[in-house]
């Protein structure tokens, strides 16, 4: 039984905390008036639960969003976003961009194997892809090819094989700085790079409604800055639609539309991460991919972009 | 499908059958509940042995274990949950998006071990090796259910070790010992003596390769390094990642302690397998507060489980 001292303590204890602190009624309460001032003015605040609200249900919606405390009794740790190495394999169309044997005519079409491999964190990406056009005769001067296609960073190359230009005597690396931009965008235009890219940039980020869907709109920033990104989410807050539009010397004016797809776990080890099923891009209103994906990899697997001494050299000068 | 190989409860019994004074002290800790897997600041001074140098001697388990614990792991793989809204990548500096937990009830046991594979790999600091070698990581690590050496009962080895959680030290040797959790679960106990006697190394070709290598030690001022080679190549080099190396690899660690926590490094060179030397992330253990603190016997290692692996997914 408590002490008569220990007693008045406690009592003295409550006291204060009751003084300290609202009822929680009360705060509730506060909380509601403030979110109908700001309903009615439109303001900040409004806009960050919005804008925080939306993009963790299209983090959600994707798998990134995780935590695990296995193993270690008294930590309970945040949720973080787990993406960071992803590979894709996929196989449909692409298209000669802009190479039309006859003025008018639509872009010659190629049957393509897609191979890529991509990171966040340093941002970098690889795409192996592999052309070939066995039902008609190739026209407009694209010819069938395998190209390997690399950025990290600041810095684009192509490879002769996967790695080349790292160790002597495997394949050359050739650097390809004008096409970092390019090559970059795709990164951040994928599923994943939208959530992360309109998270980091916090409150450019813009969150509305376009014929009932939900659409994300954010500017990149670094070797991308001057492009815009908007994303309209489907009813799953899955993103089914990204344009981006450059206001950027190396990109363009060109408007670039992708739409994903058929989302689900498509890794052979489940990681209860999502990936678009289908990809369709346009550029300037013209098909250049057509993409089923066939196998995912997202369990953070081992890839990696080192920059070939070459590259290095070249992109100093 | 019914899943056997339940890391959840293997890593229950390891705890309780390896680390009895570390369950300890981790439940003490844990009275505490963190938010995050940061470890805490040091404090008290850092003692000396009489000739002057730092005395790394003790029982190096306050943190329940290096090891042990996927927050841990996520610690030594450069991930940083600094506050409830901050999280770090240490390596690259990188800011990761966080956000407040979703639900307050535990995670069944595929989500959790799903979760686990995805935090435990999600850090830039990775080994670079030769391009002829990425598909082979790339596999090892996939298939590492049953390609791990560490899930078979075999030594962790070193670097993969890490901090030990007892070193024992005089003026001419140190001794360190790991129990028998190794890298994540059921390896076998090793110990390593690191003589301090300024000898060389014995020539490479002269030795045969073993798990812990030929280690020898000296001071670069208050830290301890230690340079080890002569090692065969049954072992990985990390705790995940499918990181293979060849006999010719050399480790150099490095031992810091400030007051009461120690902090170790290794750097791994292998010019067969690695296009360029690799740091691991600083690790960070915690002194055992209890002066009385001792290592239990480990059990001996006994694999059980691989025979029912239904699918490929990592624990």
């Amino acid at each position: 039984m408590p002490t008569k001292a220990k007693m008045k303590q406690m009592f003295m204890i409550a006291a204060l905390a009751a003084i300290a602190l609202p009822p929680a009624g009360a705060q509730s309460r506060k909380a509601t008036a403030n979110a109908r001032t700001a309903d009615k003015a439109g303001s900040a605040s409004d806009d960050t639960f919005d804008r925080a609200k939306t993009l963790r249900a299209a983090a959600d919606a994707l798998g990134m969003v995780r935590w695990s405390d296995i193993g270690a009794g008294g930590v309970h740790l945040p949720a973080v976003d787990v993406v960071n190495t992803m590979e894709f394999w996929g196989s449909g169309t692409t298209y000669g961009s802009g190479q039309a044997y006859k003025s008018g005519a639509s872009w010659p079409s190629f049957k393509t194997e897609y191979h890529i491999a991509l990171a966040y964190n340093p941002p970098a990406m690889r795409v192996e892809m592999t052309r070939t056009n066995p039902d008609a005769p190739v026209q407009g001067g694209a010819a069938p090819l395998h190209t390997i296609q690399v950025v990290r960073d600041k810095y684009a190359w192509d490879e002769s094989e996967i790695g080349a230009g790292l160790v002597p005597g495997k394949g050359t690396a050739t650097a390809a700085m004008a096409a970092v931009s390019n090559r970059l965008i795709q990164l951040w235009i994928l599923p994943y790079g939208v959530v992360k890219a309109a998270l980091a940039a916090g409150d450019k980020t813009r969150i509305s409604i376009e014929n009932g869907a939900t659409v994300i709109t954010f500017p990149l920033s670094g070797q991308l800055a001057g492009a815009t990104v908007k994303a309209t989410l489907d009813a799953k807050n899955e993103v089914m639609r990204v344009e981006t539009r450059a206001d950027n010397p190396a990109l363009g004016e060109m408007l670039t539309e992708t739409e994903y797809s058929d989302y689900a776990d498509h890794g052979e080890i489940p990681t209860d991460i999502k990936s678009p099923g289908h990809v369709v891009q346009k550029q300037g209103g013209h098909p250049v991919l057509d993409i089923q994906v066939k196998k995912v990899d997202a369990n953070n697997p081992y890839l990696v972009f080192p920059v070939p001494e070459n590259v290095k050299k070249a992109a100093a000068h | 499908m019914m899943r056997f190989f339940r890391y959840r409860s293997m890593i229950a019994v390891a705890a309780a059958l390896c680390l009895l004074p570390a369950a300890v002290i981790a439940q003490q800790l844990s009275q505490v509940s963190r938010t995050t897997n940061t470890p805490p600041a040091p404090s008290g001074p850092t003692p000396r042995t009489p000739d002057g140098h730092p005395d790394l001697s003790g029982v190096w388990n306050g943190l329940g274990d290096n090891l042990i614990g996927v927050p841990n792991q996520m610690a030594n793989a450069g991930i940083a949950v600094e506050t409830e809204t901050s999280t770090r990548d240490v390596f690259s500096g990188a800011r990761i998006a966080t956000f407040p937990r979703n639900s307050t009830s535990p995670l069944n046991d595929e989500q959790a071990e799903r979760a686990s594979t995805l935090v435990r790999r999600m850090g830039s600091n990775r080994p670079i090796y030769k391009p002829q070698y990425w598909e082979t990581v790339r596999n090892l690590d996939q298939n590492a259910n049953e390609e791990d050496p560490s899930n078979n009962c075999m030594p962790a080895g070193v670097p993969r070790a890490g901090i030990p959680s007892f070193i024992g030290q005089t003026p001419k040797y140190l001794i360190f010992i790991y129990p028998g959790q190794g890298g994540l679960i059921a390896t076998q106990t090793s110990y390593r003596m690191i003589p301090l006697d300024g000898r060389q190394h014995t020539p490479l070709q002269e030795l045969d390769g073993t798990y812990t290598g030929e280690a020898i030690g000296h001071w670069e001022g208050d830290t301890l390094v230690v340079d080890t080679y002569g090692f065969n190549s049954s072992t990985w080099f990390d705790q995940v990642g499918g990181y293979f190396h060849s006999e010719n690899m050399h480790v150099i660690e490095r031992f810091h302690r400030n007051g009461n926590t120690l902090t170790w490094t290794a750097t791994v060179n292998d010019p067969d397998v690695l296009l360029e030397p690799w740091t691991t992330t600083p690790r960070v253990a915690l002194l055992n507060p209890n002066p009385k603190a001792v290592l239990p016997e480990s059990l001996p290692c006994s694999e059980r489980d691989l025979a029912h692996l239904a699918t490929k997914e990592h624990h």
